[in-house]
């Protein structure tokens, strides 16, 4: 197992560097100039040429790329030049609300698509069945945004049961704090349910073809039993997948989410970052988010190995 | 016993009289202490220094006009009103203004405001070492004096006859703020703004609610109703009015782009639309310098082809008021002839065939869904009179750059609703000023200009203002298409919100019924 880890870890490398290396020149080869973004309309060729130097923007890009590189490695990720917060400060404001998000909405998701998933594996073919594959993949087309909006009139204009904006620290009151997460974190789960709907059910229904299962049946095993003790675990590989993969969508989507229901996430942040052309908190939030993408992919397949000992021993 | 009964009901009397006295003064809309109100603003509000943001957006403009006070304000029919400055008066120039301040003002955090304090923040803006944004707006002001404790001198590079009502909004230059806390907080001063506003500044959650809590010791405290300010950045159109629908916020900033909701609003008894029909307008700028912008039929084909109403409808349901000249309804300056060219698509189609030549340009437009649909629209307009304009879509941040360098043909820009229209007016069509985009000069222009600007009397400024309008409306070097107007929707329990000068939405003063 320290092996396996020891490997995929050192695999890690190279693509963590592609991360930065992406980040980094995206930020650069943004049309506009940095020194005029700060010094503003009426920054005058001498005023432009001098804080250029003073910011490094006059050296050559690959130099600008290693010291910047050079200083993420010592904890720098520099400071916005608007409002003077550090960007690790600016994320670790952001940071709770945007994992809160996240941690429901991938809740909410599994708590819709699992029992749906066993359900219609277990009477694969049915009306039921059918009827939930079909609306899986409407939902599947339903835009945020879109969700979004019409979740914002059905429960807080029309019902008025639940805020349509907002935000309140969990700590301050938890109650409310989940007040406002019910809206946005259901906006996202019904983005999310159907992948995990339909790749649970067609996982499930090829194991429920397995030999073993047919002994379990002829046992004498309740159905129930089959269904969650010996059925599910197998069949749930291709689920921790998609959900690794769904925490890299749910921050893509996150950012449309937190604008609309104004969550102040990390998805906000980089909107705010890219209006103000606040390149230097864009960098940074955009190779943290990646980085965080990355690991969680290197947990999954961690998860992998504990729920398949195949891999573990690399036989897979 | 009985002394304290006499007493008791002696002050009952006084009650009464002065509670019939204060029924009479009162206005139709009674003003009620207390009470807190929640805002809803497109932004999140980046902080309040100077030297960190260079320019305050509406939103910072809508926390600042609590948290900071103004030498002057501007009451409603915009006229100059004491604030921080009990009175003011010039040099026969116009180039020396002096101001007494008011006496006995105090910054939230104890530091005394006085001519010390006024001429610190202006120093600081000013100085180069602090390369501040903030000091383009003001490079008029030379330097600033304080003679005593609660005399300021503004020495002033050109005339400026207006000056004391271009120091009428708490925007980047004209809030006054605490020298003790810039200097104690440094870095950490953009967050923790500091002061002589009727609000504190209570707590600010990054991204989401600033709160505001009435001022005890406030100079002109009754006057202020509220007892806390709640504002929090919605920057979704629709949520932040489906947020005012269901009561989570009592006002909330719009403009025409969710021209939709506006006309909801207007036709829901429970909300109100606050407007204000500012000057300015949105324009457009033509690079002269360049074919076939150097011939003046070409532009004038150009301006004649334009039909503002259809891309009023186009763009926003018809909300968007017509521009023919640069100052708007909300200025001053009244035109009986404004000199604006007729919308005639014939006359245009004559104008370019008579130029002989096929009329190819690019226009700069920004990469927003707005901008694009702008850009198609005119596109369309101008394919009809024959000219071909190909959209050059770019980011909102290059077009100053660009401007500045004269690297365009055709660019969109905006004169911003202000006081006084010299500063624009003379920065953009004063021959040789890096704003006059259009690379156009003209003498007589000039001398209006400086006419303008160094006479004292209204009606004769006016007569230079329309005099100018007549001149580039012919002349087509610049063209305007929409008046600004700045929206606000509320319940319809908040009254006494001022005049939205400038597109500032000031709740300090406002109440709930």
């Amino acid at each position: 197992m320290a092996f396996f880890v020891a490997r995929r870890l050192l695999y890690l490398l190279p693509v963590l560097i592609a991360v930065s290396l992406l980040t980094f020149s995206i930020a650069s080869l943004l049309p506009g100039d940095l020194a005029y973004t700060i010094l503003g309309d009426q920054a005058t060729p001498e005023n432009v040429a001098a804080l250029r130097a003073e910011m490094g923007l006059d050296q050559p890009i690959w130099w600008r790329y290693i010291s910047w590189l050079g200083n993420v490695l010592q904890g720098d990720f520099g400071r916005s030049f608007r409002t003077g917060q550090t960007v690790l400060q600016a994320v670790a404001e952001r940071l709770p609300v945007s994992i809160e998000l996240m941690l429901l909405a991938q809740l909410g998701a599994l708590a819709i698509g699992v029992p749906l998933a066993i359900v219609c594996a277990a009477r694969s073919g049915s009306a039921f069945d059918r009827f939930m594959t079909g609306s899986a993949f409407g939902m599947l087309s339903v835009p945020t945004f879109l969700s979004a909006i019409l979740l914002i009139y059905l429960f807080a204009v029309e019902l008025r049961w639940l805020p349509a904006t907002g935000y309140v620290p969990f700590g301050e009151d938890p109650l409310a704090n989940l007040r406002f997460f019910v809206l946005p974190s259901l906006t996202l789960a019904l983005a999310e349910w159907p992948g995990i709907m339909r790749v649970l059910r067609s996982d499930m229904i090829a194991t429920l073809q397995e030999d073993y299962i047919a002994l379990a049946k002829a046992k004498g095993l309740k159905p129930a039993r089959i269904l969650f003790v010996h059925a599910l675990k197998p069949s749930s590989l291709t689920l921790v997948t998609i959900t690794g993969i769904n925490i890299g969508r749910l921050i893509g989507g996150a950012v449309i989410v937190e604008t609309i229901f104004a969550l102040p996430g990390l998805g906000r942040l980089l909107i705010g970052a890219i209006l103000t052309r606040d390149l230097i908190i864009l960098q940074g939030v955009v190779l943290l988010v990646g980085a965080g993408f990355v690991l969680m992919n290197f947990v999954v397949d961690l998860l992998y190995a504990v729920l398949d000992p195949r891999i573990r021993h690399g036989h897979a | 016993m009985k002394a304290g009964i006499r007493s008791s009901s002696l002050a009952r009397i006084f009650l009464v009289a002065g509670f019939s006295v204060a029924l009479s003064a009162m206005p139709a809309n009674a003003q009620k202490a207390g009470g807190n109100i929640t805002v809803g603003l497109e932004l999140d509000i980046p902080g309040f220094d100077p030297l960190k943001v260079g320019v305050y957006d509406t939103a910072a403009l809508t926390a600042s006009s609590a948290l900071f006070d103004t030498l002057t304000t501007l009451d409603a029919s915009g006229k100059p009103q004491p604030k921080l400055a009990l009175s003011w008066s010039h040099s026969e120039d116009f180039k020396t203004w002096t101001f007494k301040l008011r006496p006995g003002v105090k910054f939230h955090d104890g530091t005394p405001f006085n001519a010390e304090a006024f001429k610190a923040n202006f120093d600081r803006q000013k100085d180069p070492a602090n390369k501040c944004r903030c000091a383009f707006y003001i490079s008029n002001v030379n330097n600033i004096q304080a003679p005593d404790e609660l005399t300021v001198v503004f020495n002033l590079n050109d005339p400026s006859v207006n000056w004391p009502s271009l120091n009428s909004y708490a925007n980047q230059n004209a809030a006054v703020h605490s020298p003790t806390a810039w200097k104690a907080k440094g870095d950490e001063y953009n967050r923790n703004p500091v002061g002589t506003g009727p609000y504190i500044l209570k707590s600010w959650t990054a991204g989401d609610r600033m709160i505001l809590e009435k001022n005890p010791d406030y100079w002109d405290k009754d006057k202020v109703y509220f007892d806390r300010i709640t504002l929090k950045p919605l920057p979704d159109a629709q949520s932040r009015f489906a947020s005012l629908q269901s009561g989570e916020v009592d006002l909330v900033w719009d403009d025409e782009t969710s021209a939709d909701n506006i006309q909801k609003a207007q036709k829901d008894p429970k909300l109100t639309v606050h407007t204000y029909a500012g000057s300015g307008a949105a324009v457009y700028a033509l690079n002269t310098k360049t074919p076939p912008f150097d011939d003046v039929r070409v532009r004038q084909a150009l301006v004649m082809a334009l039909d503002r109403k259809k891309m009023s409808q186009a763009i926003t349901n018809g909300l968007s008021r017509p521009a023919s000249n640069p100052y708007g309804d909300g200025s001053w300056v009244k035109c009986k002839d404004d000199g604006a060219l007729p919308e005639d698509l014939e006359k245009a189609k004559a104008l370019i065939k008579d130029y002989g030549k096929p009329v190819e340009f690019k226009m700069l437009v920004t990469a927003t869904p707005r901008g694009r649909t702008v850009g198609q629209v005119l596109q369309q307009l101008w394919k009809r009179a024959g000219a071909n304009m190909e959209i050059e879509q770019v980011d909102q941040a290059t077009i100053p750059p660009r401007a500045f360098m004269r690297q365009f043909q055709l660019t969109p820009w905006r004169i911003v609703d202000t006081a006084d229209p010299d500063i624009q007016m003379y920065a953009n069509f004063k021959t040789g000023s890096p704003v006059a985009l259009a690379n156009y000069s003209n003498p007589e222009l000039d001398k209006l200009l400086e006419h303008a600007r160094n006479t004292p009397d209204t009606a004769q400024r006016i007569d230079d203002y329309c005099a100018i309008s007549r001149l580039i409306n012919k002349e087509a070097i610049w063209f305007w298409t929409f008046q600004n107007t700045y929206y606000a929707i509320s319940t319809a329990k908040v009254k006494g919100l001022p005049k939205m000068y400038s597109g500032v939405i000031d709740v300090s003063r406002a109440w709930k019924e």
